[in-house]
């Protein structure tokens, strides 16, 4: 029932299982009835018989007080009819309840005694339904003469009790089946509401009201569970939503300064005639910033595609310790001139892992340009490739400025710079460390920054091995 | 060389043109879909120029119609949108190559002098570039008969610059051929060996060959036949 509602489905069961209940207790109740009846009216004809058969045997010849019972005291009660007929050993009626002939026979009910065993139940022609029972008795010590005694109770009354009793089964039977439904039906919607209520409110919710949460207080726990859910993920959109719109605001900034250099040179040397010298000067500088710009596009575009799944690595066997040396060698120039000493930690052995080479070279690179930039003169860079049980730790060490506590935990955001003086001639976007960061998510790892002002910082790409 | 541009910007087309132009190449301008269609399935060009954005006809869809007309050109695509995806179809329906704007214009000279099996590359092992001499196998480099003391990795810059004199190299280009790094927001290390260099190979020296071209890259050129 896959598309069905929830309410509805919940009143089906709610309306069967309480139907189920409901028939199930008045069948049992009926049956309990029926048997207490069987049994009262067994126990009476038991009661019945040991009296007439005390009358046949005690009272020997005197015949007086057996006919006062079978005749006179059977035919005058009305509600429980006993019908009891007296043969003798030859099977001659010695005496009978008036009117039992007319629906029992002798010979039907002595027919049906040989037929059962103890009580039994005899349907007549007419109709009417008897519970029986057949006793023979000695007359006298000796058994010398044997009498019988047909002993029956007329379930009329019985039948009209059940007949009634199950007329009123009948009639809750219905009403349960007018109530439950609309009982189940009431309680799926009731049970229901907060759910309505959870999808109203995520219904509203647009872009601009992300900051909007379901109020769970006063719900059962299982839709407290779904509302927490719900404004945990709201929260994580809320978050992203508000990163994502800084973000762009902040692109848009870093745009406007490269595009209003472009702008504001080639204007200014438009207005008056210039030399060809003084406009050389300005292409190439309209040239420089426009090259800032593709690259600052390239770094956005670099975070955008690496964040879209479905862009693979192109991972392959590389020696991480060769990586670091070729870093190394490739900074080697700038180092010098700005009097810093760049090292890789000693070691031969070749350290090998499945990753992509050229992102890495990229984020080691970043990473080391930034150490680098931090570095005053008679500083030290410090790379190095470790293997530290599964995981594999690419270093870059510096003793430059360092960063301070608060300013520690934004460096990887983007567009961030720890000093906001350090401007963009000092190179850079402050996209570096995001790429970094993002680099090393794509290879499922990790990257850690520690930093003591004033001493230096250390930066650790921590791969699984 | 006869090369056909199909782009629709007209300041692209036109800095195309006069750029390919003043390389050398008779350079023909479509603005339009159709009309890069028609002339390449008339003209008889050696290489086409061919944005994917146009209006009227798409640069995919000429791509593949022209490979369909069987006609053989070698074709270099231009797009905005670099994604893995939009490189493999473009490969996959013919093209010969791929540029995402921005580009440099070096660049997209290379990669054409590249498909026109025109490179500037000598293969030689002594390269003579005005008074500069350069033993690729015997890692010597002389300049007016004194002996050059360059690092491995000098003689290596030197060496990719004199096999591709008279050709502007990018940073980038630089960066991936000596270090094997890319060297995107941090060009910065690329001019501080060439610095290095120069001091070496031009500075004691009266005639320059290393020039720097602002904005794009270097050049090593015999400065008298300019």
């Amino acid at each position: 029932m896959g598309g069905a509602s929830l309410a509805l489905l919940l009143t089906v069961w709610y309306t069967t299982a309480s139907l189920a209940v409901v028939s199930a207790a008045t069948g049992l109740l009926y049956l309990a009835l029926e048997d207490n009846l069987r049994r009262i009216s067994e126990q009476s004809l038991r009661d019945e018989l040991g009296v007439c058969r005390a009358l046949v045997s005690e009272q020997r010849g005197d015949l007086h007080a057996l006919h006062e019972e079978v005749e006179v005291d059977s035919a005058v009660r009305r509600y429980q009819k006993f019908y009891i007929r007296v043969l003798d050993a030859h099977g001659t009626v010695l005496s009978t309840t008036p009117g039992m002939d007319r629906d029992l026979s002798s010979s039907l009910v002595s027919e049906e005694a040989s037929n059962n065993q103890g009580i039994f139940k005899i349907d007549s022609p007419a109709g009417a339904s008897y519970r029986a029972v057949v006793a023979t008795v000695p007359r006298d010590a000796h058994g010398s003469e044997v009498w019988t005694l047909q002993v029956a109770v007329d379930l009329t009354q019985e039948q009209v009790v059940l007949e009634r009793q199950r007329v009123w089964v009948w009639t809750l039977l219905g009403a349960a089946l007018l109530v439950c439904p609309g009982m189940g039906f009431a309680i799926a919607h009731r049970s229901t509401r907060p759910l309505r209520e959870v999808a109203e409110t995520a219904r509203q919710i647009e872009s601009n009201t992300l900051n909007e949460r379901i109020h769970a207080e006063g719900y059962p726990v299982e839709i407290r569970v779904l509302a927490v859910a719900f404004n945990g993920m709201l929260e994580r959109l809320e978050e992203s939503f508000a990163r994502l719109s800084r973000f762009s605001a902040d692109i848009a900034h870093e745009l406007r300064t490269p595009v209003n250099n472009i702008r504001g040179e080639a204007e200014v040397a438009l207005a008056r005639t210039r030399t060809p010298e003084e406009l050389l000067e300005v292409v190439g500088s309209c040239l420089e910033e426009s090259v800032r710009l593709s690259e600052l596009i390239e770094s956005l575009l670099f975070l955008a595609r690496s964040e879209s799944p479905g862009d693979h690595l192109h991972r392959t066997q590389v020696d991480l310790r060769r990586l670091i040396n070729d870093v190394c060698e490739y900074y080697e120039a700038t180092a010098s001139e700005i009097g810093v000493k760049i090292l890789v930690n000693p070691g031969d052995e070749k350290l090998m892992a499945s990753v992509d080479r050229v992102l890495l070279l990229r984020a080691v690179g970043n990473l080391t340009s930034n150490s680098l930039a931090h570095c005053s003169k008679g500083g030290t860079v410090h790379l190095s490739a470790q293997r530290r049980g599964e995981q594999i730790w690419l270093e870059v060490r510096d003793t430059g400025l360092g960063i301070s506590a608060e300013a520690l935990p934004h460096v990887f955001d983007r567009f961030y710079r720890a000093d906001p003086a350090r401007s963009r001639n000092s190179g850079g976007v402050g996209l570096g460390l995001a790429i970094v960061q993002q680099i090393a998510a794509m290879h499922g790892g990790q990257v850690k920054i520690e930093s003591n002002p004033g001493r230096g910082t250390t930066v650790s790409i921590i791969l699984q091995g | 060389m006869k090369l056909l541009i199909v782009e629709d910007e007209a300041k692209t087309a036109n800095f195309l043109k006069r750029g390919l132009s003043e390389a050398g190449f008779q350079v023909n301008v479509a603005e339009d879909g159709l009309e890069g269609r028609r002339q390449i399935e008339v003209g008889s060009y050696d290489l086409i120029v061919l944005d994917i954005l146009l209006p009227g006809m798409d640069g995919w869809k000429i791509l593949a119609s022209a490979r369909e007309a069987g006609v053989q050109t070698p074709i270099l695509l231009l797009t905005a949108r670099d994604s893995v995806a939009d490189r493999v179809r473009g490969l996959e329906l013919g093209a010969d190559d791929y540029l995402v704007k921005p580009f440099a214009f070096s660049e997209l000279l290379a990669r054409v002098r590249t498909i026109l099996r025109r490179p500037p590359v000598r293969e030689a092992s002594k390269i003579r570039v005005a008074d500069l001499e350069i033993d690729i196998t015997g890692h010597k480099a002389t300049r007016a008969g004194q002996w050059l003391d360059l690092t491995a990795r000098e003689f290596t810059l030197l060496s990719l610059l004199v096999r591709r004199a008279g050709e502007v190299l990018t940073r980038t280009l630089i960066a991936e051929e000596v270090w094997g790094m890319s060297s995107e927001g941090d060009s910065n290390v690329v001019d501080v060996n060439l610095r290095r260099l120069r001091t070496k190979l031009d500075d004691p020296f009266p005639r320059k060959l290393l020039r720097t071209v602002r904005g794009v890259g270097y050049i090593l050129e015999d400065p008298d036949r300019q």
